[in-house]
């Protein structure tokens, strides 16, 4: 009985440490192992044995929860920032458009240009905040631009396709190269 | 023209990654067992075939949090089992190994070919 209460513990403590959905399959497979050790040698060797798979899986377990948790901010970061850049392509444009000298406001090369020091400096800070945020940032950007090519009806000149492709993505790798840099700096210092 | 984007996000993308296509030596070695282990690669199998072929004793926990981090990665991908009664009713969660894994595994295998050509030291093994 109080065998079975310890392997109970065991088995709850396991699925604790695991993530949810790899509890099911954990705890299944140690059921699986612990069921043919007591067959074959016996109950007391098959309790010692999942009793020191529970403590060694500790550490593992929760190292990948944590790395997954920190995949999660790392992309809650880029969002913010995605969020960021959004805003100030928002305010550059209206900001254009105001002025009486501009053409077609999406289609200029101010409209690329001007926005391009504010990412940069967005994705500085965000990796600032997590390391790989940028990375992320960009290829969040280049995800949406080309669902946007894909996706808009709108009759848009092919060097502007181009350069709106490369003009974020870049901003956001020099931002997180700026961040490397003075990394390196203040190592050296 | 949506061709030539959809390209270059996918170069972009690879390029990105990095890091992220290389093994580590505990990646390397459930790789080569899932590998083994065909249709049957289970966690408790690929434990049990690490430590047969290796003599290495492996924890249950880090045999899974490798095979998260190699799904994640895309080497291998999973799909659930049937539930046994000897398993208290649950499901096993099998691993295949994916084209993207058989790649990683080649190359380290050639890297490791290269780097250790012509030593002396290990020349006998």
């Amino acid at each position: 009985m109080k065998r079975e209460w310890r392997l109970h513990v065991a088995m709850w403590m396991l699925s604790r440490l695991a993530a949810a959905q790899e509890r099911e399959a954990l705890v299944g497979d140690l059921m699986e192992e612990h069921a043919l050790r007591a067959t074959a040698i016996s109950s007391a060797a098959a309790l010692k044995w999942c009793l020191q798979q529970v403590c060694a899986s500790a550490l593992p377990l929760l190292w990948g929860r944590l790395r997954w948790a920190t995949g999660m901010t790392t992309f809650g970061v880029a969002v913010l920032a995605y969020s960021a850049v959004g805003a100030v392509e928002y305010i550059v444009n209206r900001a254009m458009s105001s002025s009486p000298a501009a053409g077609p406001i999406a289609y200029t090369l101010p409209g690329l240009i001007l926005p391009f020091p504010m990412v940069v400096l967005i994705a500085y800070f965000a990796a600032r905040i997590r390391r790989r945020a940028p990375i992320m940032l960009g290829a969040i950007m280049l995800l949406m631009i080309t669902v946007m090519t894909l996706t808009s009806a709108e009759t848009v000149p092919t060097w502007y396709r181009v350069a709106y492709f490369l003009v974020g993505p870049a901003a956001a790798l020099i931002g997180s190269a700026l961040h490397s840099a003075s990394r390196i700096q203040k190592a050296q210092q | 023209m949506e061709v030539a984007c959809v390209t270059y996000l996918f170069y972009i993308t690879k390029q990105m990654k990095g890091s992220e296509d290389s093994l580590g030596s505990l990646e390397h070695v459930v790789l080569l067992a899932v590998m083994r282990l065909a249709d049957n690669a289970y966690g408790m199998t690929v434990r049990r075939e690490i430590e047969s072929a290796t003599g290495r004793d492996i924890s249950i926990g880090a045999v899974y949090a490798t095979l998260s981090r190699l799904d994640s990665k895309g080497f291998i991908h999973s799909y659930s089992g049937e539930p046994t009664a000897a398993r208290g009713g649950r499901a096993k969660r099998y691993f295949r190994m994916t084209s993207v894994g058989q790649a990683a595994v080649h190359n380290t295998h050639e890297i490791i070919h290269k780097m250790s050509a012509g030593l002396k030291g290990l020349q006998s093994i």
